[in-house]
């Protein structure tokens, strides 16, 4: 498989099936350098996160696969072909808010035993490792598992090297 | 209230990508790679493939650009008209602010 079709693996498959064939034809047989790498991961993480692309996607597959029931159950209950659930969004919010209680406690232990430079550390995980983690739950749901490996450890490595800078 | 410029300045890092794709529409409807290569003649700019979809999907979700049926494996956009109405006003305010610039060069 090319280089470039593994980096569309990473795109939501809503964002795949609108773009996926016609980004392919964009980039055509050129051999892929580095930045042309960074900025096609930089435009997976951006077609997870930005509302606007994914309203942009979702209406195509809802379009395509029909009105009415179809949107509704493609809200309701078809995570696994991009969209998210209101379910998938509470099991989110409440993944967040563990992995935000869990930190809080380790800032405590850590003010309690003395450990203020740690403690300040950890201030500054708290909200961006809740969203990371709880990424898979949500807003990655049924996408394959190497794609939230790669996405989700990336983005935890990238902010600890953020940290140390 | 917001007027069509700010909402081309809503696209935040998207907004320069954004711009130039109107203008390489602005005289027909181009595919993708089209794009690219239009672009990056004007303005001597290459748009990655990332860059160039996040901008593209932003301008349709908004109306200002919309797909056509696709040849091949490449599918052409077309500027609509409330994408020309945005891309004038964008120009318009691009223009007054060169002048602007080009009068405080000229004083200096």
């Amino acid at each position: 498989m090319a280089a470039t079709e593994r980096l569309l693996r990473l795109y939501p498959r809503a964002w795949r099936d609108r773009y996926g064939q016609e980004f392919l034809a964009t980039i055509g047989n050129e051999p892929l350098g580095p930045q042309a790498a960074i900025d096609i991961v930089s435009g997976a993480i951006d077609a997870w996160l930005s509302a606007d692309v994914r309203r942009t996607t979702m209406a195509q597959r809802v379009a395509r696969t029909g009105g009415g029931s179809t949107m509704l159950k493609s809200i309701i209950c078809e995570p696994k072909q991009g969209g998210v659930t209101i379910r998938d969004g509470l099991i989110g919010a409440v993944v967040m808010m563990g992995i935000t209680l869990l930190f809080r406690a380790l800032i405590t232990a850590a003010t309690n035993n003395d450990m203020a430079s740690t403690a300040s550390y950890l201030k500054g995980f708290v909200f961006p490792v809740a969203f990371t983690l709880s990424m898979p739950f949500w807003l990655m749901k049924g996408q394959p598992w190497k794609a939230q490996l790669v996405i989700v450890g990336g983005t935890l490595v990238l902010l600890v090297a953020v940290r140390y800078l | 209230m917001k007027t069509r410029d700010d909402q081309l300045g809503s696209l935040g890092r998207f907004s320069e990508p954004a711009l130039y794709i109107l203008i390489s529409l602005a005289d027909g409807p181009k595919h993708g790679y089209a794009m690219t290569e239009d672009i990056e003649t004007v303005s001597g700019q290459k748009l990655g493939p990332g860059t160039l979809y996040g901008a593209i999907a932003r301008l349709e979700a908004r109306k200002w650009i919309e797909p056509l049926p696709a040849e091949d494996r490449r599918r052409p956009y077309k500027l609509t008209a409330a994408g020309e109405k945005v891309l004038r006003h964008r120009l318009e305010g691009l223009r007054a602010v060169a002048r602007v610039g080009r009068a405080r060069l000229a004083e200096a």
